[in-house]
């Protein structure tokens, strides 16, 4: 029999290990398949392939490191991290300044109203599985035109009500995040099947060195080091022909 | 026993008001304490818009100085402040951050524009720098900043310590931008894929007007002299606001463009 050692896991013992339904629930609302969109974005990647960078894996791991260390930890990330803890607190000024802060961070109009479109699709998608009182007014918000309704926000507290700990939440968007990259490279470019393969294979490793990362920072620590993708995610939307819609 | 040098901390402050009297924008309020100094107001003709040029005296910040600028426009005053020189912050020496803090209050119908002259950073240099803008209602913004690598000409590329910049525009006490860039070249690959890739210059240039919706900016887009080292991009804020980023090789021809986009916009709003 297999036993756990004690350096088989690096998680502080605060983390709450999921519960086989808390587990399976993130693996259904993660899988590409799940109906809100993700397919539809690429972030600026589709400027990149346009513009020939992204030929390889090696280029494709390149630009899916940056995003994911520079874009994502730094931003929505920590959003999740810090909206998941205000909904534990059931604070909602807190919780509408990160609605808020969300879209102002997102400097790009694609970006910014991809992080919308995610979040309206994920409330419609989620609302009738869910049964909380909090997360119904926040949804009603949403409705009454109150605020927009930014992604990372809805899922942090999403998985807030859900008791979902918010590590597991952090490291599953992280990660499901860089798959759905990979995964519209692999049409866009296009790349073989295993090449999206080794590459997210590749990328799992990072995405749990992004989630330890997230762990330790807070509202403060957010910025914008990605310039060349969000460049690139302004310029998107005048490219002549496009796969995606960000 | 180590005797430690001190050095007194520059702390520059200026404070300006701006108020329209008899058909033309004034600065009847300005305080001033060294090294900040301003201008007095100019103007082209019969414009009523008030030119001020700001200057820095000492040369450039040193370990832990400080630069406090404020800027309030009344209601239906005009004004551009244009800095004097490129704003150099030299190494530091005992380790402290320089802090520049620009706040920004722009109230009904006013109108502000901020020329961008370059912030050089030089070797083991630490700059914070924090600027904030409100806006009420009917207000006009148009404010443009160029961030160097460094003293490029004497092969300085990346080599400060951190450079921290903080920008935040506020509209009716609405959040509607907030751009922090944090470059920490010790802890950061700047040239990777997605970062700056091969640009050592980063200019933005921050709209906002009530006629942000009429600017074509596809237009915009289209005109903009890009290629040979500069990449630029423009781009619909929440609101009545519009951004544009320049990441250039080269600093001349990224000021040249960035200046000249800021003159096309100027006009248009």
């Amino acid at each position: 029999m297999k036993r756990p050692n004690d350096d088989s896991s690096n998680l502080s013992n605060t983390v709450a290990i999921p519960t086989d339904i808390q587990f399976l629930r993130l693996l259904q609302i993660h899988d590409s398949a799940f109906p809100i969109g993700t397919y539809t974005q690429s972030y600026g990647m589709e400027t990149y392939i346009q513009e020939d960078t992204i030929r390889t894996k090696e280029e494709l791991i390149a630009f899916c490191t940056t995003f994911l260390f520079q874009n994502l930890v730094y931003g929505d990330a920590i959003l999740i991290q810090e909206a998941h803890k205000a909904a534990k607190g059931r604070d909602v000024d807190r919780l509408l300044h990160l609605e808020n802060l969300c879209g102002a961070i997102k400097l790009a109009k694609e970006s910014r109203d991809a992080s919308v479109n995610l979040g309206r699709q994920f409330i419609k998608t989620v609302s009738p599985l869910v049964e909380d009182a909090f997360f119904d007014e926040w949804k009603n918000r949403i409705a009454a035109n109150e605020i927009k309704g930014h992604y990372a926000i809805l899922y942090g507290i999403y998985c807030a009500v859900n008791n979902m700990d918010a590590h597991y939440a952090v490291l599953s968007y992280l990660f499901s995040s860089v798959n759905g990259i990979v995964t519209n490279a692999v049409r866009a470019v296009p790349f073989g099947q295993n090449t999206g393969v080794q590459a997210v294979h590749l990328l799992a490793e990072e995405a749990v060195a992004a989630a330890g990362i997230v762990a330790g920072l807070t509202e403060a620590d957010i910025s914008n080091n990605a310039l060349g993708i969000e460049l690139a995610s302004m310029k998107h939307e005048y490219l002549h022909s496009r796969l995606f819609i960000s | 026993m180590v005797s430690k040098v001190t050095r007194r901390h520059h702390n520059g402050k200026l404070d300006m008001v701006f108020e329209p009297r008899r058909g033309y924008t004034r600065m009847p309020h300005v305080f001033q304490q060294p090294p900040l100094k301003a201008s007095r107001e100019l103007y082209e003709g019969s414009d009523p818009t008030a030119t001020v040029f700001v200057m820095e005296s000492s040369g450039g910040m040193v370990a832990g100085d400080r630069n406090d600028i404020t800027i309030r426009l009344l209601p239906g005053s005009k004004a551009r402040i244009i800095q004097q020189s490129a704003l150099k912050v030299y190494r530091s020496h005992t380790g402290e951050t320089c802090v520049q803090s620009i706040d920004v209050e722009l109230e009904e119908e006013s109108r502000l524009e901020w020329m961008p002259e370059v912030i050089i950073p030089f070797a083991d240099s630490k700059f914070l720098m924090e600027t904030t803008i409100h806006l009420k209602k009917g207000a006009t913004l148009l404010w443009g900043e160029i961030i160097a690598p460094g003293r490029e000409m004497r092969g300085e590329v990346f080599d400060f310590s951190s450079l921290k910049s903080m920008m935040k525009i506020y509209v009716e006490e609405e959040l509607l931008a907030f751009d922090s860039l944090r470059f920490v070249p010790d802890n950061l690959h700047l040239n990777g894929l997605g970062l700056l890739e091969d640009a050592l210059y980063v200019g933005s240039i921050w709209l906002v007007s009530e006629k942000a919706d009429e600017i074509d900016l596809r237009a915009i887009h289209e005109a903009m002299n890009v290629g040979d080292g500069l990449r630029a991009g423009v781009t619909r804020l929440a609101g009545n606001a519009v951004h544009c980023r320049f990441l250039g090789v080269n600093q001349w021809r990224l000021q040249q463009e960035l200046k000249r986009v800021f003159s096309e916009l100027a006009a248009l709003i």
